[in-house]
């Protein structure tokens, strides 16, 4: 009893910390995500990242025999996945050479074996949906997500080409009458947008005044790929899927095994709890 | 022992048996520690955590052991060796996740064994002894989980380590030689890598092992505490096994050891749920950021050390520094970890336990428990968790809500030991019953 008060009072402590919690731009992260169990869709994402991240990122903690966890065989590992090596045991090296990756891009591409840990898949799945065609840029594309990274939008066959779209919203004394409502029509609109959204808020000084800008930022198509959009939200999807088995193999018979300890476990505490009650039953 | 009748060599059917009691004292020694060792009947829920600190060790020795068969504790191989373990290894990924999950129940467990200790007033007279030993425990698990942090090898293994090490570079004159000292190295590398691993898998093990023998020795003679405070040793004599034996103490086996297996069920459990389920436990137990390879020329943008760490993190962060120096953080750190040996001296209440104490004693404790919270919440975050104050704030050292917040919850936590002498004895304390309260 006085312990359930106590713990209250450490909750209600506790709890204003989430809400106040703030940070930087604030990115909205919309997308499909795929079952870790669907076998197919594991096998749709293991090709996209052979026949496209392969070339340059290296999964070196993945053998291409662990493969056969998606119900291949070494056959069709070797026919259909097996590009940079044709020993079916080695893990899954990039294409290119470190030292000219380096010089093509400012930086090696890193490692993805774990990638998906280190990132989350939810993020993955964003990055991957953010490229938009920037000319200040070398490679010719920048990243919603990831703003001026090395990486150019590999899949952009697929998506086909994609373009920034930026909304600002500044107090002008008319239609948006103070910083409130152009905060709170920015906010609207990064909610109500229906694909990756970045809000960002700028101070700038004018005529010794400070002007607010909110602005929110959208990816918006621009022109046909060899996928419409939500063929590609899903194609994106299995190969997010895909790297998060590379991250980590075991997974889906880790959650199984789990629950069978815990079934076990759960006779043991039956058993467990009568023996107490039984040798206790004398101690008054 | 050798001629009481119960110990008489020789008097079991099975001859093995005696033939080991005439050269060892083996039945003398379950006796005295288990089937003779008489323990108060009113142990509660917080009775628990003892043994399970003791399940949890030999978890991590027994895991320990079996990662060490294919770890390397090379700088070039070890983030590898860990990925080799969590694939290629058959079961690989159990071990490593029963061991990196054990780290952090550890030190649930012995957090709630502390608290009990705290609670019940078991660091006093005549257990200050005991108590002694459990907090060299707890030291030496520091260093081990410090140690074993850096094995893996990730971003957070490296930047974590370099922050601790720094903390040893604060201290004036002997400093940056002490940190090189430590590192075996300029900045932290192969060389630590492999010093570390030896800290962690013989050195402190050892050290953690002996000091639990010493720990439970020390507990055997004085006995055990209860939630009442009371000596059972000093109370009335004859209990249904014995005629000497305390009379409101019950055998430990079977009636402790029965309710033990019922704790490391319910435990095992919660255990499982972790382990098979939230290994990660949303990145307080395994950190995201140490799937990423340590790389000694990227620091991340935000480094905060392990879960149990942190409240004394957020106490070094708290302390202001002077002249330049963040030398009096690591004093106030240092100090805020040392003074619990001081405890069974700070505190001169008249009763031992929660129970009988008043509210005096009952606000002060409360007031430590919400700044070590809020602290270990505080040490997770960056400092500017909660914001900044407004422009009026501009005369202060800083303008971080949290870091503010986490200056008064170092002075609650001080004043919770600094001041405990008078509380403790002005507190309005109530009787204490003669016999523990359900006899």
């Amino acid at each position: 009893m006085k312990l359930r008060t106590f713990l209250a009072a450490l909750a209600l402590v506790v709890a204003p910390t989430v809400a106040l919690a703030s940070g930087g731009p604030e990115i909205k992260y919309v997308g499909v995500t795929a079952d870790r169990t669907d076998i197919a869709s594991l096998q749709r994402g293991a090709r996209l990242f052979v026949n496209y991240c392969v070339n340059c990122h290296s999964a070196q903690y993945m053998r291409y025999n662990r493969l056969k966890d998606l119900n291949l065989t070494e056959d069709q590992i070797k026919q259909n996945l097996m590009f940079t090596t044709d020993k079916i045991g080695d893990t899954m090296k990039a294409a290119i050479k470190p030292n000219d990756a380096k010089e093509w891009f400012g930086a090696v591409p890193p490692d993805l074996s774990v990638m998906a840990r280190s990132y989350t898949t939810e993020k993955l799945a964003g990055y991957l949906r953010s490229f938009y065609a920037d000319d200040n840029r070398e490679t010719g594309w920048n990243n919603l997500v990831s703003p001026n990274i090395g990486m150019p939008h590999v899949l952009n066959e697929l998506s086909g080409p994609q373009k920034l779209v930026e909304t600002v919203f500044t107090a002008d004394g008319k239609e948006i009458k103070t910083d409130h409502d152009a905060e709170a029509r920015a906010k609207a609109a990064f909610v109500a947008a229906n694909t990756m959204a970045a809000f960002e808020h700028h101070s700038e000084k004018k005529d010794g005044k400070t002007v607010n800008h909110y602005v929110v930022k959208t990816i918006a198509s621009a022109g046909p790929g060899a996928m419409t959009a939500q063929q590609y939200d899903a194609a994106v999807a299995d190969l997010v899927n895909f790297m998060d088995y590379v991250a980590e193999p075991h997974k889906a018979k880790r959650i199984q095994i789990g629950i069978i300890a815990l079934f076990l476990l759960g006779f043991l505490l039956a058993a467990a709890y009568a023996l107490k009650k039984e040798y206790w039953s004398d101690v008054h | 022992m050798a001629g009481t009748p119960s110990n008489h060599p020789s008097m079991f059917k099975n001859p093995v048996l005696n033939w080991v009691n005439d050269r060892f004292p083996l039945t003398a020694l379950i006796k005295t520690s288990a089937s003779e060792y008489y323990a108060p009947k009113n142990f509660n829920f917080w009775y628990y955590f003892g043994s399970l600190a003791l399940l949890v060790l030999v978890l991590q020795i027994v895991t320990g052991i079996f990662l060490t068969m294919n770890y390397k504790p090379d700088a070039a191989y070890a983030f590898g060796s860990v990925e080799y373990i969590m694939r290629d290894v058959d079961y690989g990924w159990l071990v490593r996740y029963m061991h990196s999950t054990g780290a952090s129940a550890f030190f649930v467990v012995v957090y709630l064994h502390m608290c009990r200790g705290l609670m019940y007033g078991s660091y006093r007279k005549p257990r200050e002894l005991t108590w002694i030993f459990g907090m060299l425990i707890y030291l030496a698990l520091m260093a081990e989980a410090f140690f074993g942090y850096l094995l893996p090898w990730g971003q957070m293994s490296f930047w974590g380590a370099q922050v601790i090490v720094n903390i040893f570079s604060a201290i004036p004159f002997i400093g940056p030689d002490l940190a090189v000292w430590i590192r075996g190295d300029y900045a932290i590398g192969d060389a630590t890598l492999n010093r570390f691993f030896a800290f962690h898998v013989i050195a402190l093990p050892l050290v953690l092992l002996g000091l639990v023998v010493a720990h439970l020795i020390a507990l055997h003679e004085t006995g055990s505490n209860n939630p009442d405070g009371v000596e059972i040793n000093e109370g009335p004599k004859g209990n249904r096994w014995s005629k000497d034996a305390p009379a409101d103490g019950i055998p430990f086996h079977p009636y402790y050891t029965v309710k033990d297996i019922l704790g490391v069920v319910v435990f095992l459990m919660i255990f499982t749920a972790v382990v098979f389920f939230m290994p990660e436990m949303g990145g307080y137990f395994l950190e995201y950021n140490n799937f990423i390879p340590a790389d000694p020329l990227k620091t991340p943008p935000h480094i905060a050390p392990v879960w149990y760490f942190t409240p004394y993190y957020s106490i070094l962060r708290a302390v202001p520094p002077l002249f330049g120096s963040q030398f009096p953080g690591v004093i106030a750190m240092g100090l805020s970890v040392m003074i619990f040996f001081a405890l069974p001296w700070l505190d001169r209440g008249a009763v031992k336990s929660i129970r009988y104490r008043g509210t005096l004693y009952k606000s002060y404790f409360a007031m430590f428990l919400v700044c070590f919270v809020l602290l270990g919440y505080l040490g997770v975050n960056s400092t500017d968790v909660w914001g900044q104050f407004g422009d009026w704030s501009s005369m202060l050292d800083t303008k971080d809500r949290a870091t503010w917040v986490a200056r008064v919850c170092t002075v609650g936590y001080f004043a919770f030991f600094f001041l405990m002498p008078w509380y403790t004895k002005a507190d309005k304390t109530k009787p204490v019953p003669a016999r523990v309260t359900s006899h």
